[in-house]
């Protein structure tokens, strides 16, 4: 058991820099601000700030879209529902 | 149930398209099952959360099993629908790996502790398997959030 943990690690810290980094710059694709930018030396550190302020962007976002939804949803014709679905299947 | 259970997960027009399908059948049950009460405050406060909920929950049902995070949103909702009734707490679940924290490449824990808790289910992931949950879930999230734009634009228009 000790052994395999420790070939385990072993293994990681093996991998860590190159294939970390491919990760990092993955990461770095889906983050809007970053990506403008470009550069090849973003660290690390950087990436996962951006990717924590985006994905906490994001629920802020479905939250006030949740909200919207909501407040029209009281208004509506429950066959526009079909409309629209019909319309966003094409 | 719904005969599109396509393995590309990285198809982004197909993940809206399911995502749509799903959430709008779940507005319509949230329609029909109102009371058509009076406008509080309140009730709007919770309307919106079923509206979220519902939200979360169609992504993470088409994107199913195949993730570690949409795992656990599945699981949290499937857990608070049934503790309904009872009113428990939500338990801080313990780390049962705690060995596993010290395979921290990025030796910033600071930051990567931050992104455990915004990402579902990634307490006890390690670094790797964090990474590639994360991709998948901001995809997701990035398709949630126009799906549920564009039809707050098409039921604002009516």
């Amino acid at each position: 058991m000790s052994t395999r943990r420790s070939r385990s690690t072993q293994s990681a810290s093996r991998i860590s820099d190159d294939q970390i980094n491919d990760l990092v710059s993955k990461l770095q694709q889906l983050l809007p601000e970053i990506r403008t930018h470009r550069s090849d030396k973003v660290s690390a550190s950087k990436v996962l700030q951006e990717t924590c302020n985006y994905i906490r962007s994001l629920h802020r976002d479905i939250d006030s879209l949740s909200d919207r939804l909501a407040e029209l949803l009281e208004n509506a014709d429950p066959t526009q529902a079909s409309v629209i679905r019909s319309l966003l299947m094409q | 149930m719904s005969p599109s259970q396509q393995p590309t997960s990285t198809n982004p027009s197909s993940l809206k398209n399911q995502f749509a399908h799903r959430f709008i059948r779940a507005l319509k049950t949230l329609n029909h099952t109102k009371t058509g009460a009076a406008h509080d405050h309140n009730q709007m406060y919770r309307r919106s959360i079923r509206v979220k909920i519902a939200s979360y929950t169609a992504m993470a049902s088409v994107v199913g099993s195949r993730r570690a995070w949409s795992r656990a949103v599945l699981w949290k909702i499937i857990k608070r629908s049934r503790n309904q009734g009872l009113l428990l707490r939500k338990r801080k679940r313990r780390n049962p790996n705690p060995k596993r924290e010290d395979f921290n490449p990025f030796r910033n824990s600071g930051q990567e502790l931050k992104l455990r808790k915004l990402v579902p289910g990634a307490e006890t992931m390690d670094s790797w398997c964090l990474m590639g949950e994360t991709a998948d879930y901001i995809k997701c999230l990035v398709a949630q959030v126009e799906v549920m734009k564009t039809l707050v634009d098409l039921y604002s228009i009516t």
